[in-house]
């Protein structure tokens, strides 16, 4: 849950918590102090009591030692303790009652002194005022009564309860102030133990999570910087680069501006050879009519070939029609001198002579038949002479075919010409002045490459800066790792 | 000289020379061709020669018999010279020769000429040729040497398997 929190959660967190403990020890102690602070008012008050009730017992003793002296010597002179007292033991009373007002067991044995004093008071002033007006024996016989001794006895009882009260109420603060001051003191060690240990333990853990966190943080930006180096070095090497393809391209646009002035001197030569050229197609487009006509003469001549070449296959084709019945004679010819051979071998020696002319028949039946399969070969020459012929005719004719309409094409291909030569001259005109205008831009384009050459200087100079800058911020953060991590530096 | 100018001087020699008169020293064949093969036949067992001969076809169980046809007034049973001969029967009848033999013709696929051998070029068959059905003897021409078949004994054959056919 702690590593969740942001950096100033976490110091806000071990702050918060080291001063939760400073400031319950705070308000234990302040607690403890003030307890301490008024026990030591309530004892100083016991004290004042105390000595407020041994002023008052003094003084009521000082009126009486006054009222002895008087009534033994009858000097007035022994008279002013009795005076003095009787005046303070008032005020006295008045202060021990006050200082009391909040017990109410001294109020009430207090109001049992006061009835007591008065009595005391009375009767001490009625013996002082019998022995002035009667004499030392009225006096005396009032004291031997035992009146004021009994009420003296029972003052100093009251007295003395009181201030065993006090006493008592003295014994109980004290231990109250032992006990305080002990709390103070136990609070202000274990507070201090847990509040020193509860900062220490914090302190370690924000260290270790700021550690952690700057650490990453600084290993982040050792990171970023390292590429930060690479990429400025590259920005670098890419300006420089930049700065020399720009010098580059300010020669070629210059050579490019040399070319675009040649180009124009070039598109008037064309222009002019353009002009020169639509004569000659013109003269051309005269000539290839003349040469279409011819070639239609000859395509007539080749139709007349083909007819007459045509005519002599068909002609062939009945020659070897005759030719057949001519070889089918000759072979009945030599069956029926084979068959005379055969009746004239049945004749005997009749038929000898007959076999001779039988023979001789036979062997012009063979001849004849030999010289039809010559005829024959001759008439196969012939006709495959003649389709040959015919094929290769056919085959000029459609190359003069051919030749007409590529004739034809080329006539409309020299008037195409004609035409695309007047165009030829008109964009020649055209790229001249465009060449021209393109000339000037060039001139423009040079500035502001110039302009762009400047600025490639200027950015490799920012990016050497950049470069420095990101080595500078790479050396710092490995300082700050140093600093947050000395092992991981 | 021209072809025609050496057909004309052959012509014109072969009436001018005088008639063979020396017709004992020689032999006449037949050049016949079964399928392929080239044979003989010898002249003196012909009595005709016959091409496109209308032949009637019979009922039959022979292969080799091909049917009737009338020769100069005579009807005969025509046989297929290649089936007599062990080959396998022809589907058409084109040349035909009747025998001297008997009254029979015989059918054969083409007809190459008429041949006049001397007897020295008439050879029975060789060592390593051994004898065929009714071929006996062989004739040797300028290019080749043909089987002769011996007419004699293909009507013998006739007579034997197919007495019934032939009178």
């Amino acid at each position: 849950m702690f590593s969740n929190l942001t950096f100033g959660k976490r110091l806000a967190a071990g702050f918060g918590f080291a001063g939760l403990v400073l400031l319950l020890v705070a308000g234990v102690s302040y607690r403890t102090t003030n307890n301490l602070i008024d026990n030591e008012s309530w004892v100083a008050h016991t004290h004042q009591v105390r000595t407020t009730l041994a002023d008052l017992l003094s003084e009521i003793k000082d009126a009486e030692t006054g009222q002895r002296g008087y009534l033994l010597t009858g000097s007035d002179a022994y008279l002013q303790p009795y005076l003095d007292a009787t005046k303070q033991i008032k005020d006295t009373f008045d202060v021990v009652q006050k200082l009391t007002s909040d017990n109410p067991d001294q109020q009430r044995r207090l109001g049992t002194l006061s009835q007591v004093i008065d009595a005391k008071l009375a009767e001490l002033q009625r013996t002082i005022d019998l022995r002035k007006t009667e004499g030392f024996d009225a006096a005396l016989k009032v004291v031997t009564t035992n009146e004021g001794k009994a009420a003296m006895d029972r003052i100093r009882t009251l007295v003395a309860e009181a201030d065993q009260e006090e006493a008592d109420l003295l014994a109980k603060r004290a231990v109250e102030a032992q006990a305080s001051a002990q709390m103070a003191t136990g609070v202000s060690l274990w507070g201090s133990i847990v509040g020193i240990a509860a900062v220490a333990a914090f302190g370690w853990l924000i260290t270790k999570s700021l550690g952690n966190l700057i650490g990453g943080a600084v290993g982040q930006v050792q990171s970023s910087s390292a590429e930060l180096q690479a990429a400025a070095t590259q920005q670098a090497t890419g300006a420089k680069e930049q700065a020399t393809a720009m010098s580059e391209i300010t020669t070629t646009i210059s050579e490019l501006l040399a070319t675009s002035r040649q180009i124009a001197e070039g598109a008037q030569r064309v222009a002019k050879v353009a002009k020169q050229t639509a004569e000659s197609a013109q003269s051309g487009h005269r000539t290839v009519d003349v040469t279409h006509d011819s070639i239609a003469g000859i395509r007539r001549q080749v139709d007349q070939i083909v007819a007459h070449m045509l005519e002599l296959g068909k002609k062939s084709q009945e020659i070897g029609s005759v030719l057949d019945i001519v070889s089918e004679l000759a072979e009945q010819t030599n069956i029926l001198a084979i068959n005379a051979t055969i009746e004239a071998a049945g004749a005997g020696d009749a038929g000898k002579r007959f076999a001779v002319v039988a023979d001789e028949i036979r062997k012009l039946a063979d001849r004849v038949g030999g010289s039809t399969k010559e005829i024959r070969t001759l008439i196969d020459d012939v006709r495959s002479a003649v389709n040959t012929t015919v094929m290769a005719t056919e085959t000029g004719s459609k190359a003069v075919d051919a030749g007409s309409k590529q004739f034809g094409d080329v006539a409309s291909a020299f008037q195409q010409i004609s035409g695309l030569v007047t165009t030829t001259t008109e964009t020649a005109r055209e790229i001249e002045l465009s060449t021209k205008q393109q000339s000037t831009a060039v001139e423009q384009v040079n500035i502001a490459i110039s302009n762009v050459a400047q600025a490639s200087k200027e950015t490799e100079a920012s990016s050497s800066q950049t470069l420095q800058t990101a080595s500078q911020l790479a050396g710092l953060s490995k300082d700050l790792l140093r600093i947050v991590r000395p092992q991981a530096a | 000289m021209t072809r025609a100018g050496e057909m004309r001087l052959a012509f014109d020699r072969g009436f001018a020379e005088q008639p063979r008169t020396d017709t004992a020293l020689r032999e006449s064949f037949l050049a016949i061709r079964l399928g392929t093969t080239a044979y003989a036949l010898r002249l003196s067992e012909v009595s005709g020669m016959f091409f496109n001969k209308k032949v009637t076809r019979i009922p039959t169980s022979h292969a080799a018999l091909f049917g009737l046809a009338s020769f100069r007034g005579a009807v005969m049973p025509v046989y297929d010279l290649h089936a007599l001969l062990g080959f396998p029967a022809s589907s058409t009848v084109r040349w035909l020769v009747t025998t001297s033999a008997a009254a029979v013709a015989l059918a054969f696929d083409s007809f190459e000429g008429h041949l006049q051998i001397s007897r020295e070029a008439v050879v029975p068959p060789g060592t390593g040729e051994g004898s065929r059905d009714h071929v006996h003897e062989f004739v040797r021409t300028a290019g080749d040497i043909r089987a002769v078949v011996d007419l004699a004994s293909v009507v013998t054959f006739i007579r034997a398997q197919m007495p019934q056919t032939i009178s």
